[in-house]
């Protein structure tokens, strides 16, 4: 089975926006993996002028949010860097247990890479003089600045999800067979990774390798 | 049944649901009258079942509809319509612009092309109507939905039109408005496709919400017996407001007459109602015959039976407003400061909110006849006597256009065999659940208070003899009458016999109060 890949576009995100973008993209990737009979759950951010839609499963709203909890502490060690969720769906294929081994494999059928890039913004709490100017002064042309770069990211915000709408009309063949679940269908995992990272394109490519996708080996 | 035909029937229904399942999710997101309850308190029915998503209890409308997909191969076309009044003009017509078009098809091909299983079509499809689902949130109308199904007064309504056929859009709209297609759900002999025409920009319609009105509940709205029953349903919850359209300013105190109603012909096609299918103007027979549901079946529609107290309540004596007109018209509000000439409702009347007493429905009438008649566009309707029945099935503000689904028999009989399917395909769609028709309980109505509603009315009517108290009550308590009241065509020879009834009735009490003086 192949292992189809969608790296979505990346996203210059604030400290702040990083919950609501990041839940807002998970949750849509979610919902349409979620096949089981679902009851949808309607989500407005309060940042954008984005409905997003959960499947309603509260399990998986926690294990999303402790994800982005993750990801905001990583954000905070290593700033200034690009960093990336990416999600996985995969197949679990049990190995032969062995005396040595009791391995279970994951076939991975899905990746989804989110890219985010992190503006740097110290923390209010941080009182160092650059910036508390930074914050005293803000004047007409920062705030326009910055409602342009906010209207910028709900544009980008809402690319996102159009292309995970694209992708998963497009691509449908390799999913497996639903089974009858609720709440999400497929076994998933979520890791973060960040450019700094030695292991960040070691885990992709170990993915790849994995996954056996004929383009990802060239 | 061989197993090739056993394959064919199941894409079928699966397409049928499809379709199903495509315009309620289109129209309870753009609709504000169709949207349920807290989807958390709703049994999973089985229409939820389908497709996997639970979009709670399909309004009553859906049922007593022909879903005139009898022909599986005819594209559904829904119009979500942006109905705005005239700037500036009291007496303007109310402007209606398509904001999105979705044009939901099963492209059939008799040649085989694909060797999908139904099974893999039905997992396609339930993936396609998720991101409907989310699509539906992204677009630009969404946020008009948003404002009226807040209750916010607004100075606009949403309607839309379901149809089987579109007028095509001229070029300057075609020029502002986007393409989106959704990548198409392979089946075994065609290929299911959604796609939506919609503006990318509502900025040029300056929606608004009024500050000036707070949204009211009307609770005993209804459509009018006289105008097209076929035509969309204004899709907004019947909603008292005090000015209707007159809180966005739009028309003038001075006018006392509701705004002309214009609609183009082919606008609200008949195709969409059941009896009219006969002249629909394609010509097409369907493959499974259709079932029909008469209006006189008095279907089950929530929303209260045609009330005239509501319109009692209109500045003038406004004729039974389209169906298209959103029910604000209809303001029963008694502190209603746009209401002149009508008599404010007695707390009995407003609270006997079923009424459908024939006298007031004639006297409702012979004004309309004075009022004067305004092209209601397509005119193939008759205007029936049998109102009650009629006006049940256009109560509801989700009603129209109805659409129904056919059964035919083939379906019932793969209900074991979809039972015995190992993926999540629900079974055959339930029979049509029915309750009590509102119209049957609305005949309990109290007399008294038709009555008291008629001495009201009378009273202020301007050839009467006018109580000063009464009339200056009465305007106090009406607004100028700028209500968007909407005229219809109405058969002279009827509206004089309401004319005698009305002035019959008129002397009887005249002659009663002055007994009593």
């Amino acid at each position: 089975m192949n292992c189809e890949v969608c790296q979505l576009k990346e996203l210059d995100v604030e400290y702040f926006e990083i919950r609501e973008v990041l839940r807002c993209i998970l949750h849509t990737i979610f919902f349409h993996r979620a096949l089981g009979l679902v009851r949808p759950k309607d989500v407005d951010l309060t940042l954008f002028e984005i409905t997003y839609v959960q499947c309603g499963d509260a399990e998986l709203e926690k294990k999303v949010d402790e994800k982005i909890d993750q990801f905001i502490d990583r954000v905070e060690k290593h700033p200034n860097k690009k960093n990336q969720i990416c999600l996985s769906f995969f197949e679990v294929k049990n190995k032969q247990a062995t005396w040595f081994t009791h391995k279970v494999e994951h076939l991975y059928w899905e990746q989804w890479y989110i890219n985010l890039n992190v503006a740097h913004h110290p923390k209010p709490h941080s009182g160092k003089s650059h910036h508390s100017k930074l914050v005293l002064d803000p004047g007409e042309s920062a705030s326009d600045e910055r409602n342009a770069r906010r209207a910028t990211l709900e544009s980008s915000l809402h690319e996102v999800l159009f292309q995970i709408i694209k992708f998963v009309n497009e691509k449908k063949d390799h999913i497996p067979p639903i089974p009858n679940k609720e709440g999400v269908s497929f076994p998933y995992e979520i890791t973060i990774s960040s450019s700094s990272d030695s292991a960040f394109g070691m885990d992709m490519f170990k993915r790849m390798l994995q996954t056996g996708h004929p383009t990802m080996l060239s | 049944m061989d197993l090739q035909s056993i394959e064919h029937g199941r894409t079928d229904q699966i397409v049928s649901q499809f379709l199903l399942k495509t315009l309620h999710i289109v129209l309870e997101s753009r609709v504000p009258s169709f949207r349920p309850g807290p989807l958390g308190s709703h049994q999973v029915k089985k229409s939820d079942k389908w497709f996997n998503l639970a979009l709670g209890e399909r309004p009553t409308a859906f049922d007593g509809l022909n879903f005139w997909h009898r022909n599986l191969m005819e594209p559904m076309v829904i119009d979500i319509i942006l109905v705005q009044g005239q700037n500036g003009s009291g007496y303007g017509a109310l402007v209606e612009t398509v904001i999105e078009r979705w044009v939901v098809q099963y492209e059939y091909s008799r040649v085989s092309q694909s060797s999908e299983s139904y099974k893999k079509t039905y997992k396609k499809s339930i993936i396609l109507l998720r991101s409907l689902y989310a699509m539906m949130r992204l677009l630009p109308a969404y946020w008009a939905y948003r404002s009226k199904a807040k209750g916010k007064a607004c100075d606009f309504d949403i309607s839309y039109k379901v149809s089987s056929f579109s007028v095509p859009f001229t070029r300057s709209e075609e020029q502002v408005m986007k393409l989106y297609s959704f990548f198409p759900v392979e089946a075994q002999h065609g290929r299911l496709s959604v796609s939506v025409r919609y503006r990318e920009s509502l900025s040029d319609f300056n929606l608004e919400s009024s500050a000036l009105c707070p949204p009211e509940i009307i609770t005993d709205y209804v459509g009018s017996p006289a105008t097209d029953p076929f035509r969309a349903f204004p899709t907004s919850f019947p909603v008292r407001r005090p000015h209707s359209w007159t809180s966005g300013g739009q028309f003038t105190s001075q006018n006392p007459f509701p705004p002309a109603y214009h609609s183009s012909s082919g606008r609200y096609d008949l195709s969409s109602s059941p009896a009219a299918s006969s002249y629909d103007g394609y010509g097409q027979r369907t493959t499974r015959p259709p079932t029909r549901h008469s209006f006189d079946d008095s279907p089950p529609f929530s929303p209260s039976p045609p009330t005239y107290l509501n319109m009692q309540s209109r500045p003038v004596s406004i004729p039974n407003p389209l169906i298209t007109r959103t029910p604000r018209y209809l303001s029963p509000n008694l502190s209603d400061p746009n209401r002149h000439s009508l008599p404010p409702l007695s707390p009995r009347s407003t609270r006997s909110s079923h009424e459908s007493s024939p006298a007031i429905r004639s006297l409702k009438k012979s004004e309309m006849s004075r009022v004067g008649d305004l092209s209601s566009g397509s005119t193939n309707h008759k205007v029936s006597k049998d109102d009650s029945g009629r006006f049940s099935g256009l109560l509801s503000s989700s009603g129209s256009p109805r659409i129904g689904f056919s059964r035919s028999s083939s379906r019932l009989s793969l209900q074991d065999e979809l039972d015995d399917i190992d993926f999540s395909c629900p079974f055959i769609v339930d029979d049509v659940d029915t309750c009590d028709s509102p119209v049957s309980q609305s005949g309990k109505k109290s007399q008294d208070a038709a009555v008291g509603a008629l001495v009201r009315m009378l009273r202020t009517a301007p050839p009467l003899r006018q109580d000063s108290s009464c009339c200056s009550e009465a305007e106090a308590q009406s607004n100028g009458g700028n209500t968007s009241g909407l005229f219809m065509s109405r058969k002279t020879s009827d509206a004089l016999e309401e004319l005698k009834s009305y002035t019959g009735i008129k002397h009887l009490i005249l002659s009663k109060s002055k007994h009593t003086l």
